[in-house]
């Protein structure tokens, strides 16, 4: 199994991830421990995410988290309404991170994708755009708008391949995508991840679900995170529905570095770095919006995020 | 570069556009505008009642708030909204504001409210305007109200005949 290959002696992966439990794989071996009480003092979230490579002692707890390659994090949900924000480490040491949203049932939400997107490039992993379901839509108007937007992305420089688990479509491209990497599927609850998985690899049998007919929402059929390799070489993290995805960790002078069409813009405003893209005049980035050579809609996600985050 | 990203998206339009429809300060004459729809007669108020000026924020529809070039958009002429009624008087449509862009040049047509400053409105109707805005009007499908029209805007904003 190429993902979990080249890694140091007496270490191992964490694979799958339920309360307090942890599935490590070890070369050929494989293992489930618990955190230890160092461990855990060390940090007010879990210390651990899947994907990372972890030492344990006699007692099979886990005693060391070495270091990271990369990680992929959101605001952590408040427990509380006046708690602290903390953070969620959804995965670590990824190769890609794969933003998974359906042509419908439910409806694709793009500013969600943006988020991903940001995410993804402030984290400095690639992301790979999977539309699911897309049988869904096919022979209706909507189909138009998905392939537009779709193309929206193409041009911005992202890989989007358009899929159905039903029908097969895209699936070769997707595993050619995959492989030899670790991936992520990160989406809202009832996009079709596991059902993109159980396409992928026949074998899974993962629980899948269909959405409610009465909120036309996912039911959060995935309930913990787990990787599943590839026989093809690579492995996929498979997480459970993410509904609010909240950045962490990504400074508001910063956010438009993380949007690939409008990084090449930035610094050549009247008012150079200090601009907010907003309001100033002569600002390079609303000039390009407005002639066409950036899309509105990713521009007013640009504004949103950064009204959040101020 | 070439303009890629000019389409609309309606089947699953983004939530991501902020919320820009309450009250306001003016940016040109710094007057408080309130959006209360009981003192403008609208729901959504996009000019200021005191100088008749807008921001350009729309993209494709109105309201939709796509667009980013946030500029002034002065007033510039009156015209009269095609009637629907079989037997309307000449005149008896309802009076639109015409405003230009200052810095991308788009034109826009917006209803008349109730507390706008009648006065500014008259003041439009003897405005005489260059060829290029004529051309431009005209090429948007939009017919100015001309001086001799003038009686028709005065018994639209005071009921007069």
């Amino acid at each position: 199994m190429n993902a979990f290959q080249a890694i140091e002696p007496d270490t191992g992966f964490v694979t799958k991830k339920l309360t307090n439990l942890y599935h490590i794989q070890a070369g050929e071996d494989s293992l489930v421990c618990t955190l230890s009480a160092r461990l855990k003092r060390q940090s007010d979230g879990d210390p651990v995410a899947i994907g990372d490579i972890v030492r344990w002692n006699e007692a099979r707890q886990l005693i060391e988290v070495l270091p990271r390659r990369n990680q992929l994090a959101r605001r952590a949900a408040k427990p509380m309404p006046d708690s602290y924000a903390r953070e969620q480490v959804i995965a670590a040491n990824l190769d890609q991170v794969i933003p998974v949203f359906a042509a419908a049932n439910p409806k694709p939400a793009w500013n969600l994708l943006d988020r991903y997107l940001v995410s993804a490039e402030s984290a400095e992993i690639a992301a790979l755009i999977v539309l699911t379901k897309f049988d869904l839509v096919e022979r209706k108007p909507e189909a138009a708008e998905i392939l537009s937007v779709a193309a929206e992305y193409r041009a911005i420089g992202y890989q989007v391949i358009v899929t159905s688990a039903e029908t097969g479509l895209g699936l070769e491209q997707l595993h050619a995508a995959l492989f030899n990497r670790l991936s992520v599927f990160v989406g809202k609850s009832g996009v079709g991840k596991s059902s993109l998985l159980n396409a992928l690899e026949p074998g899974l049998g993962l629980k899948v679900q269909q959405t409610s007919k009465l909120t036309g929402k996912g039911r959060h059929t995935t309930t913990h995170f787990e990787m599943f390799p590839l026989e093809t070489g690579g492995a996929i993290i498979d997480t459970p529905g993410i509904r609010e995805f909240g950045l962490w960790g990504v400074e508001t002078d910063n956010l438009a570095l993380f949007f690939p069409e409008m990084r090449p813009l930035v610094g050549a405003c009247k008012f150079g770095v200090g601009c907010s893209h907003d309001q100033e005049p002569g600002c390079a980035i609303r000039r390009a919006v407005s002639a066409g050579q950036i899309s509105p809609y990713r521009y007013q996600s640009y504004l949103k995020l950064r009204d959040e985050q101020l | 570069m070439n303009a890629r990203f000019t389409t609309r998206r309606t089947y699953s339009r983004s939530y991501g556009m902020r919320n820009t429809f309450g009250d306001f300060v003016c940016m040109y004459c710094h007057n408080f505008v309130s959006a209360e729809p009981t003192l403008s007669g609208v729901h959504n108020r996009n000019h200021c009642p005191y100088c008749l000026s807008s921001r350009h924020l729309d993209l494709f529809d109105a309201g939709d708030r796509l667009s980013a070039c946030k500029a002034r958009m002065k007033p510039v002429t009156l015209t009269l909204k095609r009637s629907t009624r079989k037997y309307a008087r000449p005149g008896d449509s309802e009076l639109m504001l015409v405003h230009l862009c200052e810095d991308c040049g788009k034109v826009s047509i917006n209803r008349i409210a109730a507390d706008d400053d009648n006065e500014q409105v008259m003041n439009l109707v003897a405005r005489s305007l260059d060829d290029d805005l004529l051309r431009l009007l005209i090429k948007s499908g939009i017919a100015p109200v001309d001086a001799n029209e003038a009686q028709w805007v005065r018994r639209g904003l005071f009921g007069l005949n």
